[in-house]
């Protein structure tokens, strides 16, 4: 009866320090896992105002390229700077693509020997 | 002794905790509503969503009308610093008169615009003067990085993005989105947390018909005639004649859409679509098909000129050359009044009004795009004795350039009337089509074999003998029709001598139509004639249009088989 009953002294002095530890360390825990999520949701904001600027930029440069890109504006560079000017459709000749010869195959496949 | 310092300390324990528990029951009981607001107001920010207008692109994806995203300077009345040197420096910054600044700080309030949508150089310098009480916000400015093309087109947008004209307004339940509020955490020291929401919504994007290269060469040749003819304005449509879809549609004056204040409400009309016009002898594509299709007449009908001039409830109507005796197709080649009036006498008021109506005379061709008039033809009750000489040769009628365009295209696609429109698609803003606004269903007016006939006919105009000798273009038939009207004088209520108003309509290649084209200049000086002034413009439109949709020339052409080997 002794026996048994320091062995449960002996439980329960170690228990109930862990007890208390786990109790400490999951309170600890939560408030860590807390702020960190709190840092990371600043992070985040940071980065959305980051996301933000880097659209605007987008957007900025987007409308210059399509300014820069003006039919009008190109045409009438190419032309000053480097003598193009619209094909006359006389000059132009239209050449009809055709399919690529496929290479002959042993084969007794008429359809594909009468292919050029 | 003891004992009594212990009651003492007993009791302002216990009114200490009494006081602190009353105070408890005011903060959370009593207080609870107005202090959780209070402490609402300062750990979440509250912010408008961001609402941008969707993109319009061309056909071809190229971007007409978009986003930038621009500061706009507020101030804080009650918390501003603006001393005079302030002001002054305020003043240099922005390129205004210090005055006008100060006579935008309310005295009091707390938010008052002092400028909207700034120059980033612009508002960098203003955030630099670093004067308190001044603030920024961010905001869209439509931006549209042609410039002036497809301005009609296109339309405007006020400065708080609300829709004025065009696509922009006509489009705009599209374009527009609703907005919203998004909440944000935020600290003691103002930095905020995320959402996790999306602080901007987009409005659909809209795909138009316009071709931006075919836009260009229109515009462009519309400029030289400008110029050419020292004309007061200028209109010019290209249309697919099958389809309905506007490729290029251009007014002159025109107008910067970045800026559409700078210029009268009269540049910014477009002319192709809200002004009416005497169409002249391009009108007599009514009498022509009537004629055709109540089997009145045939191509080598002949009819008797020889007089050059025709008398019509009282007025003489002549002939600018007198001619001897013309069939029916050079009637309409040499665009003789007196055979036109002829043919019109013989179908009589009932029929011409029954075709031009059919051909869209008088009713708004449906086109997207805001402000259309349907112009304007009597019904025969209320012709006048003259009328029957006037109305065959384009008199006594007001029709738009887009009217005429879509007669012309029935006789170029066998004889369907189609709806014109300058959309196509409208796209969500992961690019999803959300609508297709292609027509599916023609309404046929008239017969293949007529519209047939009558492209013989047209063709005829722009050969050897034709009054559109001009608008030929080499290796490709051309099929059109020449119109010289006066204008009426509005102080004398009498047709101008002066004043005309030259116009071609045509359609290319001939056999298997690509483009339908109408050109009309108003009030050129130097020459009046359709054929002189407007047909080249059409010529040089089409001959670059062509080229830049790489259509092979139909005659003459040549094509080299070629085996490519990859």
């Amino acid at each position: 009866m002794i026996h048994t009953g320091n062995r449960r002294n002996m439980v329960s002095f170690i228990i109930k320090p862990l007890l208390i530890a786990l109790l400490l360390f999951s309170l600890f825990g939560l408030v860590w896992l807390r702020s960190h999520v709190v840092t990371l949701e600043y992070n985040l904001s940071d980065l959305e105002k980051k996301k933000i600027e880097c659209l605007k930029e987008r957007k900025t440069l987007l409308a210059e390229k399509a300014n820069i890109l003006s039919f009008g504006k190109v045409e009438t560079s190419l032309r000053r700077n480097y003598g193009f000017v619209f094909p006359e459709r006389v000059r132009v000749i239209h050449v009809k693509r055709q399919k690529e010869p496929l290479p002959y195959k042993a084969s007794l496949d008429k359809k594909r020997l009468i292919e050029p | 002794m003891n004992k009594k310092r212990a009651i003492i300390l007993s009791t302002v324990i216990i009114f200490s905790f009494f006081a602190v528990y009353l105070r408890l029951t005011d903060l959370m009981i009593l207080s609870h509503k107005r202090l959780s607001e209070k402490a609402k107001l300062q750990h979440i920010k509250v912010e408008d969503i961001h609402v941008r207008r969707g993109i319009i692109f061309d056909r071809r994806g190229r971007e007409l009308a978009l986003n930038l995203e621009l500061e706009s300077l507020y101030c804080d009345p009650e918390s501003l610093n603006l001393d005079n040197e302030s002001a002054r420096r305020l003043a240099t910054v922005m390129s205004k008169e210090p005055k006008v600044i100060l006579a935008k700080v309310p005295k009091e309030g707390r938010f008052a615009w002092i400028a909207r949508k700034l120059e980033d150089d612009t508002a960098e310098k203003i955030k630099r003067l670093n004067i308190k009480g001044l603030g920024f916000l961010t905001e869209a400015k439509r931006f549209y990085p042609k410039g002036e093309l497809t301005s009609h087109i296109l339309g405007f947008v006020g400065v708080d993005n609300q829709a004025l004209e065009g696509v922009e307004l006509k489009y705009d339940k599209y374009l527009k989105t609703q907005g919203g509020k998004v909440f944000f955490g935020r600290d003691a020291s103002g930095r905020t947390l995320s959402s996790g929401v999306d602080i901007e919504a987009k409005g659909n994007n809209v795909v138009l018909t316009i071709d931006e290269g075919l836009q260009g060469i229109v515009e462009k040749e519309l400029d030289k005639a400008m110029v050419r003819w020292r004309a007061a304005a200028a209109s010019a449509i290209m249309m697919d004649p099958f389809t309905g879809e506007i490729l290029a549609l251009a007014n002159r004056p025109s107008y910067n859409p970045n800026s559409p204040g700078s210029v009268s409400s009269s540049d910014r009309r477009n002319r192709a679509i809200t002004d009416c016009y005497e169409p002249g002898s391009t009108f007599k594509i009514i009498i022509g098909v009537a004629s055709l299709e109540e089997k009145m007449a045939k191509q080598d009908t002949l009819f008797d000129v020889s007089k050059g001039s025709i008398d019509a409830g009282g007025k003489t109507i002549r002939d600018v050359h007198k001619y001897g005796i013309l069939t029916f197709k050079e009637v309409i080649q040499k665009s003789s009044n007196v055979g036109s009036i002829t043919i019109g006498m013989k179908l009589g008021k009932e029929r011409i009004y029954k075709y031009a109506k059919l051909l869209g005379i008088g009713e708004k061709t449906g086109i997207d795009l805001p402000g259309e008039v349907s112009g304007w033809i009597r019904p025969p009750e209320k012709w006048s004795g003259t009328s029957i000489g006037a109305i065959p040769i384009g008199q006594e009628v007001a029709v738009t350039p887009l009217q005429m365009l879509r007669a012309y295209s029935a006789i170029a696609n066998g004889g369907f009337l189609v709806r014109p429109h300058v959309v196509s698609e409208i796209i969500s803003p992961d690019g999803q089509v959300l609508s297709s606004l292609r027509d599916k269903e023609k309404k046929q007016i008239i017969s293949s074999k007529t519209a047939e006939t009558f492209k013989d006919i047209l063709k005829s105009v722009v050969e050897e003998g034709g009054t559109g000798r001009s608008a030929s273009i080499e290796g490709d038939e051309v099929a059109g029709k020449t119109g010289t009207a006066q204008i009426i004088n509005p102080k004398t209520k009498r047709y101008s001598k002066e004043k005309y108003v030259s116009s071609f309509i045509g359609f290319v290649p001939a056999d298997n139509p690509r483009l339908a084209i109408i050109v009309v200049i108003y009030e050129p000086k130097g020459q009046i004639y359709g054929g002189v002034v407007a047909a080249p413009v059409f010529r040089d439109i089409a001959n670059q249009a062509l080229s830049y949709l790489n259509i092979p020339r139909g005659k003459d052409a040549y094509e080299i088989p070629l085996l490519i080997a990859r």
